[in-house]
């Protein structure tokens, strides 16, 4: 992986809060076209501190984040989030428009787009999120949590910004949400070449979706690799209060019986199964 | 350390040892002295009583530096208005003229007195909110046996004015990560931007109080009726205990308080005739 | 046995809402039982709990069709404050039930509210910060302590006013895996120490399935599968079809036994299915 194929570039990453809690240390990490980071850890470990590091809502206190060819620390935010794109976890925090419409329309109106480009716009955020149209003029406040997430990711789409980065997305979801969301994650990934970033602690998911994962523990880096070699380690993921997805630790309590100590989900499961006899 | 309303004490200070309700004693009489007290110097030396008791208190005295360019701004706001809006009167001394504007001493002398008036009752408040946990003010109210509703209602107040300001980092971050840049923009426009942010709270607030009100219910409180009526322990009152040299300061203060107005109402201290800063200012401009 | 809950041909809809969040529910809970109840969002989870701690219908507009008894008594009957001694209710977000501002004082209110008196508080004080192991933190405000921390307080402050029935709304969703545990291991300790009937509503099945003896099932507002814990999750076929995600371990098992290699009951937790694999690889291995 040569530097310039790096979309994201952090070196030598360090953030003190002002009133002097240490959150990141020597962070070292980038960041291709393409990829579907799961960024993992305890409450407390940094990931939230660092995907914003990320976006340039926070400028580090030393070292660089360089994006597409931008320093953050010297780059306006205006130009940072037109190429990486922040959905915060409870969307009641951004929703404040009086229509759906408008909501979506303004962060493409925020980086003085023309009309005509701000609709091109919308309409294409919505298509993407499968927002009906009977919603564009209603409040946001009203409606249920999960269209009020569609329309909050919709507004960061709007921007097209190439990586986006998503807070929990599955916190307080059911399964069938959970996968919902993710599915679409994953389309926006595979079907449109978006950059994903999930912050989350759903094991399960984070096996099943992300290719990569980055683990924090203490505002370090623990671990970074495909996410079969992560939880292989599951000693890593102790370091920052985390096991790894059930089926995995199923998989790694035989081994002795031939099963993959990187084992992510039960179709894999069931393949070896199946090959052992 | 230990987080007070406006600042940090350090974990070990005296004013531990002080009883809540005396603190606010404390803060609620002194604060009135200044009304009395019309002689400038009287007051500055309040005021830095006040300074020496935050120190002795381990206050860290440099959290007081914010309040310096407030406290010089507002000094030159109190000056120029009485300049120029000051009251009349034909015996008025004219020191001299600015830009066609008479500046008499009466004007010069009133601002200097309100000034000082209102200095040592900030520094009093400041004084209690740097020293004060919320828990205090609760137990201050309790102690001298405020309905629990009002001292609950309070606490609820500050629980929910630092929710509040959490919520509103968070939205002004999801602001930014859409492009909200406010640099290089009017006044005007920034106003009404930040109105805005007042949408989100409103909408989280709301949501946060049926779950408060349901919170509340489920504890058992009752805001009508036969259980509303039950004798609470008020269990936080046995952490405090009030000490005999709590009493001895509490009557300290109010002994000041009446030998004060003894001296002011009785034998005519305090006044602006007898103010020996007062009578050498004014031989300095005239 | 006594019956803790007795629910009758119960419906409960929501004003301006255009069906029940509740339909014709009948349901009967033996004191002393632990029940997992598990449902997509919006299938009447929450509402049941409510509705068993009298918050519906009190705190909440609606139409109400039969009965809702805990120990005997309709729901209704109780006077204000005191259906809340006999069941205590956690909630879903530990931030907005933390009313006061320490954790003592948070401690303590419920049972001031109740009239307790100083020494009574004080031991029931000490019994509940070892259980729950919030000693250290008692004198801390609540920006000072995390989601995780905030919610064994909220356990903790309802059960220092000694419910004899114990609800908790998704206690956990909103925290990371290490509290999670800390709260199951805190209901854990409970369950085995005392009599308290626990109903807990929670997505995280891996952690709640050891612990119950029974389950429930909600979809749409009705009670579509209840009963004894191992025979409810035999019933995969029905759950998958109602939008439950079953932890890896056991859905592994359900797939080998529609393909038909696995012939006996599911495992329901994680040991039990390390141990069944050891065994079936031993059978089906190619000698």
């Amino acid at each position: 992986m040569t530097d310039n194929q790096s979309f994201i570039q952090v070196k030598n990453l360090f953030f003190t809060y002002p009133d002097g809690t240490k959150a990141l240390e020597e962070i070292n990490l980038s960041v291709t076209v393409g990829e579907f980071i799961a960024l993992i850890g305890q409450n407390g470990s940094g990931k939230t501190t660092l995907s914003k590091c990320l976006n340039g809502l926070y400028k580090p206190t030393s070292g660089d984040v360089i994006v597409d060819g931008l320093n953050s620390r010297t780059t306006p935010i205006v130009q940072m989030v037109r190429r990486v794109g922040y959905v915060f976890q409870n969307p009641d925090h951004q929703l404040f428009n009086n229509n759906c419409w408008d909501e979506i329309a303004y962060g493409p109106r925020n980086i003085q787009l023309s009309e005509e480009e701000v609709k091109i716009r919308v309409e294409e955020a919505t298509q993407v999120v499968g927002l009906p149209q009977i919603y564009f003029e209603e409040h946001p406040f009203f409606l249920s949590k999960g269209l009020r997430q569609r329309v909050a990711i919709a507004s960061i789409l709007a921007l097209r910004p190439q990586v986006i980065i998503v807070d929990e997305p599955t916190t307080g979801q059911d399964a069938r949400q959970s996968f919902e969301i993710m599915d679409f994650l994953k389309d926006l990934n595979e079907q449109h070449g978006h950059t994903i970033m999930i912050i989350t602690h759903d094991m399960p998911i984070v096996a099943q979706y992300a290719r990569r994962v980055i683990a924090m523990g203490q505002g370090k880096i623990l671990a970074d690799g495909p996410t079969g070699e992560v939880f292989a380690h599951p000693e890593v993921l102790e370091r920052t209060f985390l096991e790894p997805p059930q089926i995995t630790q199923l998989a790694q309590g035989a081994m002795e019986l031939g099963f993959q100590p990187g084992t992510l989900t039960v179709e894999e499961m069931l393949r070896q199964f199946e090959a052992l006899h | 350390m230990n987080k007070t309303l406006l600042g940090y004490v350090p974990t070990r200070s005296p004013i531990y040892a002080i009883h809540p309700f005396v603190k606010l004693f404390f803060m609620l009489i002194v604060s009135l002295f200044p009304m009395f007290v019309a002689a400038p110097e009287w007051n500055m030396a309040l005021m830095l009583a006040i300074l020496l008791l935050m120190w002795i208190s381990r206050v860290d005295v440099r959290t007081l530096r914010i309040y310096v360019p407030v406290a010089i701004s507002m000094g030159s706001i109190i000056v120029i208005s009485y300049i120029i809006m000051g009251g009349n009167h034909p015996e008025f001394q004219l020191i001299t003229r600015f830009l066609g504007i008479k500046i008499y001493w009466e004007r010069i002398r009133d601002a200097v007195v309100v000034y000082f008036r209102i200095l040592p009752m900030i520094f009093t408040m400041v004084f209690f909110l740097t020293t004060s946990r919320e828990r205090d003010l609760i137990v201050a109210m309790r102690s001298v046996r405020v309905p629990f509703v009002v001292t609950y209602v309070f606490a609820m107040a500050l629980r929910s004015a630092g929710m509040v300001i959490e919520d509103f980092q968070i939205v002004r971050q999801a602001e930014q990560a859409r492009g909200f840049d406010t640099t290089g923009k009017s006044l005007g426009y920034r106003i009404r931007k930040y109105v805005m942010y007042m949408i989100p709270l409103f909408a989280l607030s709301l949501r946060r109080a049926e779950e408060f009100t349901n919170a509340l219910v489920a504890r058992g409180y009752a805001f009508t009726g036969e259980a509303s009526r039950v004798k609470r322990a008020d269990y936080v009152l046995t952490h405090y205990s009030f000490k005999y040299y709590d009493a001895i300061f509490t009557a300290l203060i109010g002994l000041t308080f009446i030998v004060l107005l003894i001296l002011r109402y009785g034998f005519g201290y305090f006044s602006i005739e007898r103010s020996w800063l007062l009578n050498w200012l004014k031989d300095v401009l005239t | 046995m006594t019956l803790a809950i007795e629910i009758e041909d119960y419906s409960w809809q929501y004003l301006n809402t255009p069906k029940p969040a509740l339909n014709h529910i009948n349901l009967q809970v033996e004191e002393g039982t632990f029940l997992g109840v598990i449902g997509p969002n919006g299938s009447g989870k929450t509402s049941l709990a409510y509705s068993i701690d009298g918050l519906i219908p009190g705190q909440y507009n609606g139409i109400k069709h039969g009965q809702v008894k805990v120990f005997g008594k309709e729901v209704e009957a109780y006077d204000r404050g005191q259906l809340q001694r006999i069941v205590g209710v956690v909630f879903s977000d530990p931030e907005a039930q933390f009313t006061a501002m320490t954790v003592e004082d948070e401690l303590v209110f419920g049972m001031e509210n109740l009239g307790m008196s100083i020494p009574e508080i004080r031991e029931r004080l000490e019994w509940v910060t070892e259980l729950t192991g919030v000693g250290h933190l008692l004198l801390k405000p609540p920006y000072e302590i995390s989601g995780g921390q905030k919610q064994r307080v909220a356990l903790a402050a309802v059960l220092a006013m000694t419910p004899q029935v114990l609800i908790l709304d998704e206690p956990t969703s909103m925290l990371d895996p290490v509290s999670r545990r800390r709260v199951f291991d805190v209901l854990a300790r409970l369950k085995s120490e005392q009599r308290n009937t626990i109903i807990v509503i929670e997505h995280s099945l891996e952690n709640l399935v050891p612990l119950a003896s029974r389950m429930l099932m909600l979809s749409d507002g009705e009670l579509t599968l209840e009963g004894e814990t191992r025979e409810f999750f035999q019933n995969m076929d029905l759950l998958v079809a109602q939008g439950i995600h079953p932890p890896g371990a056991m859905r592994f098992y359900y797939e080998l036994k529609k393909s038909g290699q696995y012939p006996g009951s599911l495992p329901i937790t994680l040991p039990e299915a390390s141990q069944e694999l050891k065994g079936l690889v031993a059978r089906t291995r190619r000698p």
